[in-house]
């Protein structure tokens, strides 16, 4: 009994209490406000330690989702984005090799137009078939007018002749095989000879007179004596020049103007005379009379 | 049926030997596939066989080549055919046993190759010797005997086959 009287006195006591309060804050207001202010100041503090952890825990809890559970499609994201790079790398790499083939096509025309013979463009598809031979086989054959010992160029120079053709392909026997030969003269000497593969893989002008004074460095041109090349295509330059005692003729090491070890396009002299069109009325009439029994 | 196989195989092998193999060239050498096919075909399918599938590889190989029409025909076919006599007369076909016929095979279709290049004189023998045969019949070997290894198995069961066949 005494309980529930101590307890009937506390809550009058705190209707009271808050009563006062309520008439404090209505008629004393901004007093009322810096008293609640003094009070909450520790308030505040002790609520902060909780307050505090709970935010880390949220936090965590955030971090772990953002940083596992929904990493599930940033993930997959990255996958993707992996791919994309992939393919505009690749994308990159097809655009670079188109513009260094559009700048080879430029050079390629550029000297088709300039050149006064008749010429087919052609791609290199292979090497040859054996180890024996220095030759490389085109993707342009007899059904595209080719015939055997045409001449085939870069805008750099010789590179070598036709040797076989079939309806679609032919083989090219390049200028630094000993079993081609080709006539050529030196540009600055105009000494003529015959410019011969080597087995080291370069060329050598023999039959140079031996009171001709060339040297290494002179360039050495085609001379357009032979049906398959016109005058002054470049073929190399000397490199060493050769003069044995007794021998009748001098030669010299030339080390080719083409690198034919990087060929992709080349172009195929089809008529190398200026008189195109009779050059290749006599060269069809000169097949024409072979295949003949 | 087999002819065709031949041909098929002879349609894949020379592309392949003309356009990827200067990947794996060594010193500028690389292995003549068609060699090599038509030698383990001898070695294991009989002279028959591998003369077969020599004069066709031979034959496309020459097409693609700059040389004499002739050359490739001869030696593929003749390597086939020695291959073919060899694997007959021996009980048991090892690696090593592939790796020195297939090396002595392709130094015999080399020197062939050699002697129609007219060489100059003797420096020019052993230059094409030390340059091309010797490099080539140690690629040959080598190729070869890997590819026996890799299919010696299958090759070993169509053997048994046949001779329980017979």
């Amino acid at each position: 009994m005494a309980i529930s009287r101590s307890t009937y006195g506390t809550r009058r006591l705190a209707i009271v209490l808050f009563a006062c309060l309520l008439v404090a804050l209505f008629l004393l207001p901004s007093q009322s406000q810096r008293l609640l202010q003094y009070v909450g100041g520790p308030l505040g503090q002790v609520l902060s330690l909780p307050l505090a952890a709970f935010s880390s825990v949220d936090h965590g809890i955030t971090d772990m989702w953002n940083g596992y559970v929904a990493l599930q499609s940033v993930h997959e994201e990255n996958r993707q984005l992996h791919r994309d790079i992939e393919f505009l790398k690749g994308q990159n790499n097809q655009l670079r090799e188109s513009m260094t083939a559009v700048q080879r096509y430029e050079a390629l025309l550029s000297f088709k137009q300039q050149s006064p013979s008749q010429t087919l463009a052609a791609q290199v598809i292979g090497r040859d078939a054996t180890n024996w031979y220095r030759g490389m086989i085109l993707n342009k054959g007899e059904s595209d007018g080719v015939r055997t010992e045409m001449g085939v160029v870069t805008p750099a120079g010789v590179v070598g002749r036709v040797v076989k053709t079939n309806s679609t392909s032919s083989v090219v026997l390049l200028v630094t095989d000993p079993n081609n030969a080709i006539a050529g003269v030196v540009q600055r000497t105009r000494d003529e000879g015959i410019v011969e593969g080597t087995s080291h893989g370069r060329a050598r002008l023999k039959y140079i007179p031996l009171l001709s004074r060339v040297q290494a460095g002179d360039r050495v041109v085609t001379s357009g004596l032979t049906g398959a090349f016109p005058r002054g295509l470049a073929i190399g330059s000397l490199i060493q020049v050769e003069k044995s005692e007794g021998d009748l003729f001098q030669s010299a090491e030339i080390e080719p103007e083409v690198d034919l070890s990087k060929l992709d396009e080349v172009l195929i002299i089809t008529a190398p005379y200026e008189d195109a069109e009779a050059a290749q009325k006599l060269l069809q009439a000169i097949h024409g009379d072979r295949k003949k029994p | 049926m087999k002819f065709l196989l031949y041909l098929l195989l002879a349609l894949v092998v020379v592309p392949l030997q003309t356009t990827m193999l200067h990947y794996v060239s060594v010193f500028g050498v690389r292995p003549d596939l068609g060699l090599i096919a038509a030698c383990l075909v001898g070695f294991l399918g009989g002279e028959l066989d591998g003369l077969i599938l020599g004069l066709i590889l031979g034959c496309f190989q020459d097409m693609l080549s700059a040389g004499d029409l002739w050359i490739n025909v001869v030696t593929k076919g003749g390597s086939g055919f020695l291959a073919g006599l060899a694997g007959r007369h021996m009980a048991h076909i090892t690696p090593s046993v592939m790796t020195a016929g297939l090396a002595i095979i392709s130094c015999l279709s080399s020197a062939v190759f050699l002697y129609s290049m007219n060489p100059a004189g003797l420096d020019e023998v052993w230059l094409g010797v030390r340059s091309t045969v010797l490099v080539q019949a140690g690629l040959d070997a080598a190729v070869g005997a890997g590819l026996y290894l890799l299919f010696r198995q299958r090759w070993s069961d169509d053997r048994m086959v046949t001779e329980g066949a017979l």
